[in-house]
Formats: structure tokens, C-alpha cells, sequence
């Protein structure tokens, strides 16, 4: 594949493919940026465009756009708040309070180097262990991907700010919204009240936004507040110097890797990596106490690791033709449309188009940084507007964002009652990303389970007997949970 | 009074409803794909949309509706007026599966079939390195350790679980086999291809995705591209289960008018014949399969009362 580099360069370097990279690029941060499109969706809007483009520029395009929006959901995450996608929320967790404390512009410097340099290490790790790493994926079975979301879960109890009893049950509140719904394993409805809107379940998009954008534009509408003020001061992206990344460079490559390994493995995704990234920089970082309150080691963990997943996404992608997620099986049927079958041999056989996409989407996540802060800039007089007016902008776009996706009204009322029982619970000290953290690795979580039980006959022991990656998953699940236990009991003691 | 002014509106209706059969359409169409966009269904309405559009001579476009399998569009869709603006793509599961297993607000008698597009047999397969080589190794090797295999699926009640349920219900070993069912083909590939499970089914477009081995086709005759799997008539497979399709095509709430009927099914005619269309099909490994509004009706009929078997031999 790297023979073949020169051409690959050749095809990115002629007018069609700057094109793409730059278009591509600047489409993703913006509708990433907005909220409730979502990567999925701001993929799927530019495929149409695809249908009429040869093959490498087609793939580069939705490249672009799955890593700029990756990226763009940082963007509304500090500046408003408003996870532009759920692998943004645990961004939300530092970003904003930065931007109260009128930081906001440093805050989305560091979000950027993050998911830059993210980006950038999946990229070269795609072009040199694609193959390697499709194998690790293969040893990942049900009962693995089980012990992985278990130790996700005990994310739950580090994004718990304030109250982890209320982190604990905003968590099953979360999880229980995510069984409502077809069974997965039986198909029979549960929980819908012979309501057919509810056949779905909950929309995920919908509740996310409920809680965090709408809640949010609830709690400024109930607190007495001057009508002209600004919402954040923000005058574009200050990039962070070097100096300040004094110890922080080792929850970089934390975050890094994590996201890596995540996204290699089908069926995870960016969501769950960025919190698994968070609550591990949370515990293994000296400035671990500041989490949550606007700690730049908070936005990088989750930056970091979130667009480290798209490059690990492509692995599996590319080398098995097994697609890690719905943007990643949306490449591959853009494939099939240009005639290339996606399998163990796609790379084999089309080493150009391969080395095309692969640098290409290295050259993407370069080109996030110059776009990144250019839209920012265009994007700064935006926020300056009263805040009267931000928030209606909010509530709309929300709303647009939320009926475009599946073109259902019910999805609105979904969104609206997230928002007012979001709101309800924040005002009781609930924190919310507990919530989206139950809902996001629910599924998962029941589905391998129940398959792994089917495959053990029913033995919940002999997931960890007779797998030994699960077992050291589980351990490090258990650990998660009880060394802040057993850290506090000593302080005690000592004190 | 009341009688002379019912009589009227009821008059007024009948004007109203065939002025606007004549002058069909006069806005655009709305094709609906009960999928994600990006999804298979979806590139098929999208690769269809602007042919069918240049056939009714208006415009046409298309919109997702996702979840539940489908149901949550076809369940919006029969809610619908039947004006021939609405329409959606449905497959074999969303109109004859879904509907006979779930507590869903539509059955066989709520639909207007407007013409069938595509239909694909199904396909038993196994992994390349699996020691199956044929079905009867597979039979004897469940027979030899009952309950030890496995069987995938993409979802309970989809067409890859009908497929395995055909296979070996029709072999009568079903009940000594574990079904793990996945979300997605993608997922249980993935595990075909870990040995985590031994026998996945779906269409000759997924076979021909990774190194996998076909055992026995769900359709009347071989296939061209694997002149050497058998038929499950062959295999000794009794009808009903034999022949397993994923099909779709284009239905409309009930009570369509005849006039509007037949105009969307003449553009749905010209629209699959069309180069273009032809073209996407042939890139995206579409099987084109065209049946008139007439035909499609009884094609279906028969299909949702065939699929019972089925049901009932999944336990469903």
C-alpha cells in the first residue's frame, strides 16, 4: 500500500481532491457544530453529492465530514453548552465552565490541538496497523464487549459532579430509558404501552439534547438575569502555549490510545470512548480534582480520545469490510455503489484508492486546525447576539436538528420532555451526564450480555473463566469502583 | 336538510377526489425509506427517486423514517390519506413479518402494493475455514453435539433469521441449536468470521463480502454466481420454507384510487427499466424484480399468509 503513495498524493493534490478536503472539512465542523445533527446525519446529508463523484473523492468526502463534525461537536459543546453530538457531552463537562469563567477561547484551543493531535495518531495508525488492529477486533467478542461497557459504566461515578448517589440513579434513569423499545434478542415490545412511536424506543439524539441544550435554555429562562448580556465572551480559538502543556502531555497519549483501541472495536464507538477517556484521565491526572469544573485535562481526555475513534473506526472498516458504526457502514455502501466490494480484500485489491483514503484522512485532520480557527473567528460575532435571542436560536436549531433526522414529530416531544425533566433534575442537583452515559452504553451493555449468556448457557461466571480479556476488564471495573472507596477509608484512618 | 347537504358534501368529495386523480400529481411525492439514510433501502429509493420522478412528471423525493425495524414508518404511513403522495418502500419483513409478530397498527388489508423492485433468494453461509462443506455435515454435526452450535442473526424476526429458521427448521435440528441475534449483518459477520458463531444467512451481495462459503440457496433454481450451492429443495427442505426472498417494493395506504394507482405504477415501470436505474442496480448488486400493481397484490397476499409457517416455526 505505501508503493502507492505517490499516486495517492497525486489524486489528493489535483483539483477535485482539494476540493473535497476543504469543502468536506468545513461542511463536517459546521454541521457538527450544530446541535442535533450529529455525525451520522451530516454524512448521510452529503452522500447524494457522492453518487456522481469517482471513487476516492466520494470516500475523502465523507471522510471529511465524519472527522470535521467529530471535531464541530466540540465547537457547541464549550461555547454553549449543547453537546453537538453525544461523544461531545463529556466535552460539555470542563469546556463550558471555562467559557463562563471567560475562557472560552482557550477551552476550544485545547479542544482542537486535542482532537488534532487524536486524529493525527489514528491516522497514522490506520496507515500502518490496519491490519494488526482487525485482529485484536476479531478477539472481541460479545462477552469482551460486555466487560469493556461494564468498565465504561463506572464512568458514571466519575462524571457524577456534586452528588454520586444522584449521578448513580441519574445513571438508571439512563440506562431504563434505553430499554424502551424491541427486545433485542426477542423482538417482543417492551415498555411502549402499545404506542407504535415507541416501537423505536427513545430517541438518543433527542433525550441528549433534551438534557443538556434545552435544560439549559429552561434554567436561564428561570434565573433573573440582565437581557443584554452575552452568553460567553469569545474572540476565536487561542491555542494553548507550550508551556501549559506541562504534565498534561501523558493524559494526551492516554486519551490517544484509548480512543484508538475503542474505536477499533465494532459496536462501541466515539461516546463511549470519550467518557471511558475522561474518567481515566480524571483518575490518573494530577489536576484530576479540577474535573468538572473546567480543568483543560477534562476537554482534552475527551477530545482526544473522541476523534482518535474515527481513525480506529476505518480499521475494521477497511480491513474486514465490517463497518464500526452507522457513518462507517455508510462508507461502505458508497463503496458498493462505486463497484468496490468492501471485504478482507479490499486492500489487496485497491491499494491506490486505499492509500488515498488513508492519507487523506491524514491530510483532514491537519487541515482541522487552519478551518477550525477560521470558523471560529466567522462564528465569533454569532455568539455576541443577546442571549434572549441566542437561546431561540438554540431551542429552533435543536428542534430542525432533531425532526430532520427521522422526520418524526414524536422525536420533538421527546426532546421537549428530556428538556423539562433535565431541567426538573438539574435544579435537584442531578447531574446529566450520567444520564447520557446509562443511555448510550445501555443497549450494549444488555444485548452482549444476554448473547454472551446464550453462549455460556447461562453461566455468568465463565464470562470471565474462559476469557481472560474480559477478566482483566472486569478487575479494572471492579478496581474503578472501589479504590476511591478505599482511598477516602484511608484518609480517614490516617486523619 | 341535513340529508340534502350530506348528500352534497358527499358529492363534493367524489368531484373534489377525481379532479385530483386526473391532475395527478400536482405536488411533489414523497418516497419514504423506513431505514437510516446510508442504509441499503435508502440508497435503493435514492438511486430510484429521480427516474421515477421524470416518469410521473413531478418531483420526487426522498425522506427517512427509521426505527423498530421499519414499523414506525409503515405504522405512520397507514395513518396516512391514501392521495398517492405518500409511499414507501417496504420489504418482506416490514409488510408480512412485522406485522404477525408485533402489536403493530397495520396488517394485510392496509396497503396499495404499487409494484414490487426488488427481490434477492437468500443464502446459508459459513465461514471459509468452517469444516462444513455441505448441509449434511452440518445436520450430522448438530446431531453429534446437540445444542453446541450457534446461528447468528441480524435482529430477531429479520430476513437473516428467517433464513437460518427456513434452513433448520426445514431440516428439523433447529431445537438443538443456540440463536444469537446481533444488530446489524455487520456485527454477525464479524463474529462468522471470529468462530463465535458457525451459520449466518443473509443475501448473495453479503456473501460475496468476505471469505465465506455458501451451503444451500433459498431460491427455485441455482444461482449464476454459485452454479455449485444447492437449492434447499435439494437439500431436503419442504415448501413452504424452500424459497426465501428479500423483496420490496412501493406500497400506498389502502384505498388508493385505481386511477392514481395505476399512474404510480406506471412510473414506477418506466423509472426500473430506465439506464440509469439499471446502471445503480448493477453497481449496487440489485436484483431488479418489477411486478405491476395487480401482480405485486397477489404476490403479497400469498407472501404474508407463506410467512406465517415461518413465524411459527421461528417461535416468534
Amino acid at each position: 500500500m505505501l508503493s502507492s503513495l505517490p499516486e495517492a498524493v497525486a489524486i489528493l493534490l489535483s483539483l477535485e481532491g482539494l476540493l473535497v478536503l476543504v469543502v468536506g472539512t468545513i461542511l463536517g465542523i459546521i454541521l457538527g457544530a450544530m446541535p442535533g445533527i450529529g455525525s451520522t446525519v451530516a454524512v448521510a446529508i452529503v452522500l447524494p453529492f457522492t453518487l456522481t463523484m469517482s471513487q476516492a473523492p466520494a470516500i475523502i468526502l465523507l471522510l471529511a465530514v465524519y472527522a470535521g463534525s467529530v471535531y464541530g461537536g466540540s465547537i457547541a459543546a464549550i461555547l454553549i453548552n449543547t453537546p453537538g453530538t453525544p461523544q461531545s457531552a463529556a466535552t460539555c463537562l470542563d469546556g463550558y465552565p471555562m467559557a463562563q469563567r471567560g475562557e472560552a477561547g482557550l477551552a476550544l484551543g485545547w479542544a482542537t490541538v486535542a482532537s488534532v493531535i487524536g486524529g493525527l495518531v489514528s491516522a497514522v495508525v490506520l496507515i500502518f496497523a490496519a491490519p494488526q488492529l482487525a485482529a485484536f477486533a476479531l478477539e472481541f467478542g460479545p462477552i469482551e464487549t460486555f466487560a469493556l461497557i461494564l468498565l465504561g459504566m463506572t464512568c458514571i461515578v466519575s462524571v457524577s459532579t456534586g452528588s454520586v448517589v444522584k449521578g448513580l440513579m441519574a445513571g438508571m434513569i439512563g440506562i431504563f430509558l434505553s430499554t424502551v423499545g424491541g427486545d433485542p434478542i426477542l423482538g417482543e415490545m417492551r415498555f411502549t404501552f402499545g404506542n407504535w412511536q415507541l416501537f423505536a424506543g427513545f430517541n438518543l439524539l433527542a433525550v441528549v439534547i433534551g438534557v443538556f441544550a434545552l435544560s439549559e435554555v429552561f434554567m436561564r429562562a428561570s434565573t433573573k438575569q440582565s437581557t443584554v448580556s452575552e452568553l460567553v465572551s469569545f474572540n476565536g480559538i487561542v491555542l494553548p502555549s507550550l508551556s501549559m502543556w506541562k504534565g498534561r502531555f501523558k493524559n494526551l497519549a492516554k486519551s490517544v490510545a484509548i480512543g484508538n483501541v475503542i474505536g477499533v472495536l465494532p459496536g462501541t464507538g466515539a461516546a463511549t470512548a470519550a467518557f471511558v477517556s475522561y474518567a481515566e484521565g480524571r483518575r490518573s491526572s494530577p489536576n484530576g480534582d479540577g474535573f468538572g469544573k473546567g480543568e483543560p485535562d477534562g476537554i482534552v481526555a475527551s477530545e482526544a480520545a473522541n476523534n482518535a475513534v474515527t481513525g480506529g473506526a476505518l480499521v475494521p472498516t477497511m480491513a474486514l469490510g465490517i463497518p464500526g458504526d452507522a457513518i462507517t457502514a455508510v462508507m461502505l455502501a458508497t463503496l458498493t455503489l462505486h463497484g468496490i466490494t468492501p471485504g478482507p480484500k479490499l486492500v489487496e485489491d485497491n491499494p491506490v484508492l486505499i492509500a488515498t483514503i488513508f492519507s487523506g484522512f491524514f491530510v483532514i485532520n491537519l487541515l482541522l486546525l487552519p478551518l477550525g480557527m477560521l470558523l471560529s473567528r466567522v462564528a465569533a460575532p454569532i455568539l455576541r447576539v443577546r442571549e434572549a435571542f441566542m437561546m431561540t436560536a438554540i431551542v429552533i436549531l435543536c428542534a430542525v436538528g432533531i425532526y430532520f433526522v427521522r422526520g418524526n414529530v414524536f422525536d420533538l416531544l421527546v426532546m421537549g420532555g428530556a428538556g423539562f425533566i433535565g431541567f426538573l433534575l438539574r435544579r435537584q442537583g442531578f447531574p446529566m451526564a450520567p444520564l447520557v452515559i446509562g443511555m448510550v452504553l445501555g443497549p450494549t451493555l444488555e444485548l452482549t450480555l444476554r448473547q454472551g449468556l446464550i453462549l455460556t448457557d447461562g453461566n455468568f461466571l465463565a464470562f470471565f473463566t474462559g476469557h481472560p480479556i474480559a477478566l482483566v476488564l472486569g478487575i479494572t471495573a471492579v478496581a474503578a469502583l472501589l479504590l476511591p472507596v478505599v482511598r477516602s477509608l484511608q484518609k480517614r484512618g490516617t486523619a | 336538510m341535513l340529508k340534502i347537504f350530506s348528500i352534497a358534501a358527499a358529492a363534493a368529495v367524489v368531484a373534489a377526489s377525481s379532479v385530483s386523480a386526473e391532475g395527478f400529481p400536482e405536488r411533489p411525492i414523497n418516497l419514504i425509506a423506513p431505514f437510516n439514510a446510508g442504509g441499503g433501502t435508502d440508497l435503493l429509493l435514492r438511486g430510484l427517486a429521480p427516474h421515477f420522478a421524470e416518469a410521473i412528471g413531478s418531483d420526487a423525493y426522498v425522506s427517512n423514517m427509521a426505527g423498530g425495524s421499519g414499523t414506525v414508518a409503515a405504522s405512520a404511513l397507514q395513518a396516512q390519506r391514501p392521495d398517492g403522495y405518500q409511499l414507501a418502500y417496504m420489504s418482506v419483513t416490514v409488510s408480512t413479518i412485522q406485522p404477525q409478530i408485533k402489536n403493530v397498527p397495520y396488517g394485510i388489508d392496509s396497503w396499495t402494493p404499487i409494484c414490487s423492485i426488488a427481490a434477492s433468494p437468500t443464502m446459508l453461509f459459513v465461514s471459509g475455514d468452517s469444516p462444513y462443506q455441505n448441509m449434511d455435515d452440518v445436520v450430522a454435526a448438530v446431531k453429534a453435539a446437540p445444542g453446541e452450535l450457534v446461528y447468528g442473526s441480524s435482529g430477531p424476526g429479520a430476513i437473516t433469521h428467517l433464513t437460518m429458521v427456513s434452513a433448520f427448521a426445514g431440516l428439523g435440528i433447529i431445537d438443538d441449536m443456540k440463536h444469537l441475534p446481533f444488530q446489524g449483518s455487520g456485527p454477525a459477520i464479524k463474529e462468522l468470521t471470529a468462530g463465535n458463531i458457525q451459520f449466518f444467512g443473509d443475501t448473495e451481495l453479503l456473501v460475496e463480502r468476505g471469505d465465506f462459503r455458501p451451503l444451500v440457496v433459498f431460491n427455485d433454481a441455482r444461482v449464476e454466481n454459485f452454479p455449485n450451492v444447492p437449492t434447499a429443495t435439494e437439500v431436503g427442505i419442504e415448501a413452504p420454507l424452500n424459497e426465501l426472498y428479500l423483496w420490496g417494493g412501493l406500497f400506498a395506504p389502502a384505498g388508493l384510487e385505481p386511477e392514481v394507482t395505476a399512474k404510480l405504477e406506471a412510473a414506477c415501470a418506466a423509472a426500473v427499466v430506465s439506464e440509469g436505474f439499471q446502471e445503480f442496480a448493477a453497481n449496487s448488486g440489485t436484483v431488479v424484480n418489477y411486478r405491476g400493481a395487480e401482480e405485486f397484490n397477489d404476490f403479497y397476499r400469498a407472501q404474508y399468509d407463506a410467512n406465517a409457517a415461518l413465524i411459527e416455526a421461528a417461535g416468534l
